[in-house]
């Protein structure tokens, strides 16, 4: 049973709304596993932000499967964090050393996931890559020595890396595929290759597959590592400054030009000061994409008394300077990518992405 | 909220004031800069006041509201007010937006701003006809 009516912003990104229809079935893969209400609207609202990340790559078909393995993968990660706890609860005492010895012996074990999933791309693959990615050749004089154009060189390159990273994974997580048709559905998925998604059944496969559902979601994640993402945590009007300053700073590192990163700030700024003004308090997650190409996320997010109608929140004129939703449609026009998910008593979701224009 | 270091300053010169900002403001700091800048427009029975924003990083809704009202406030003090430094990044951001500083007048930096305060800046409202 769901109380509150899901609301979704569509207007222009389908993602969103598809989005927003799957809450009550998320709610109920995690209430049944999560006895605890507030713990389980985390996992809910945390399960639909990365759904929705992922909703722009996935074929219509796969967004409900991929949006059930979320859920499971969201709970499962909970409970071991829990477990890795509570483990560690005694050495919360200890001094740590300046560098913890797992750190190095982790970087050393991706170096070399890295390298044996290089040695599984065809040769002409990997010195292609590797001439660009590592030699900083670019796609055009790669294809006048291929005998090329450099948006077919540029194609094949998004499909080696989509390549190299089921390969990654499989290598690090010490994995055979269990079946002829994982690697293919893998790829689909990395690609992001929604016709190729529908061709191989990726939707059915996933809900078959362990592997595979446990797979896709580092691979729809577009490359998001979060380790790289910045989080403020947002109570007070200082932190609209923190946010937008974050934002400011992970978009300056990834190369935008200094107008992007003024209208990227501005959105933020728009987007947190909601949180301070609407609910007591929420974060502001911000990360960087490198998949289908460079951009910048930012996910808004808050347990506040959510929107009551988000598709008239985000029409101009609509936001009185007090209402509920103010700044929605300014700074949606900031962004490339603007998608809304307000749960009435339960909470709002806003996720931008704005992508680096070609340099 | 309104104690802490002041990130502005509102220094006289002649009849005018010229309050400038000195970093990012969040949204509290704004209403103090806007409360101390019209407690000082009546207390010096200043003429004109130039803003100078060149220190905002962004001029989202909220803080092109506050000039807007500042320059308003101001106004109905008797007070012209010229709006500089206005980075040309956070003006297509502002336009992007949606937002606008209204009928205030604006100019590239702190001596156009006072040179146009000279002129007796055309006060738009008195363009009417
Ligand atoms: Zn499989």
């Amino acid at each position: 049973m769901v109380s509150g009516e899901p609301v979704e912003s569509g207007a222009g990104d389908r993602g969103s709304a598809d989005v927003a229809a799957l809450i009550p079935l998320v709610r109920r893969i995690v209430a049944s596993r999560v006895p605890d209400p507030a713990t389980a609207d985390d996992l809910v609202q945390e399960t639909l932000t990365r759904v929705l990340a992922a909703a722009g790559r996935v074929e219509p078909g796969l967004l409900e499967p991929y949006a059930i393995v979320t859920a499971r993968n969201t709970v499962a990660s909970m409970w071991r964090d829990q477990d890795r706890q509570r483990r560690h609860q005694h050495r919360v005492v200890d001094l740590r050393p300046p560098q913890a010895p797992d750190e190095d012996v982790l970087a050393r074990e991706d170096r070399t996931a890295v390298a044996e999933a290089l040695t599984r791309l065809s040769d002409r693959e990997r010195t292609t890559l590797l001439a660009h990615e590592v030699s900083g050749q670019d796609t055009r004089s790669l294809a006048a020595e291929l005998g090329s154009t450099a948006g077919a060189v540029a194609a094949q390159l998004n499909r080696t890396r989509a390549r190299l990273r089921v390969e990654y994974l499989l290598v690090s997580e010490r994995a055979e595929p269990p079946t002829e048709r994982c690697r293919p559905v893998l790829l689909a998925i990395s690609g992001g290759d929604r016709r190729r998604q529908r061709e191989v059944d990726a939707a059915r496969h996933m809900l078959e597959c362990d592997l595979c559902a446990r797979l896709s979601e580092p691979l729809m994640g577009r490359g998001r590592s979060r380790d790289d993402a910045v989080r403020v945590a947002v109570r007070t009007d200082a932190d609209v400054v923190a946010a937008r300053q974050a934002a400011r700073e992970v978009a300056t590192r990834l190369g935008f030009s200094a107008t992007d990163v003024t209208l990227i700030a501005t959105a933020v700024s728009e987007m947190t000061r909601n949180i301070v003004r609407f609910a007591d308090s929420g974060e502001v997650v911000v990360a960087e994409l490198q998949e289908p190409r460079t951009g910048i996320s930012i996910v808004a997010r808050d347990a506040g008394p959510g929107i009551p109608d988000v598709e008239q929140a985000l029409q101009d004129g609509y936001s009185t300077y007090r209402g509920l939703g103010l700044g929605l449609p300014g700074a949606r026009r900031l962004m490339d990518e603007f998608a809304v998910v307000s749960e009435i008593g339960r909470g709002t979701t806003v996720t931008m992405t704005r992508w680096r224009g070609e340099a | 909220m309104n104690d802490g270091p002041r990130l502005f300053s509102i220094l006289r010169q002649g009849p005018y004031l010229i309050a400038s900002v000195h970093t990012a403001l969040d949204d509290s700091q704004l209403v103090r800069f806007q409360n101390d800048l019209v407690e000082r427009i009546g207390s010096d029975r200043a003429r004109g006041v130039v803003i100078d924003v060149a220190a905002l990083d962004v001029l989202d809704s909220f803080a092109s509201r506050t000039l807007r009202d500042m320059a308003e406030m101001a106004r109905l003090r008797g007070a012209v007010t010229v709006i500089v430094g206005i980075q040309p990044d956070v003006a297509f951001a502002m336009v992007q937006l949606g937002m606008d500083t209204g009928r205030v007048v604006t100019a590239l930096d702190l001596e156009e701003g006072l040179a146009e305060l000279d002129r007796g800046a055309r006060d738009p409202t008195a363009q009417r006809p």
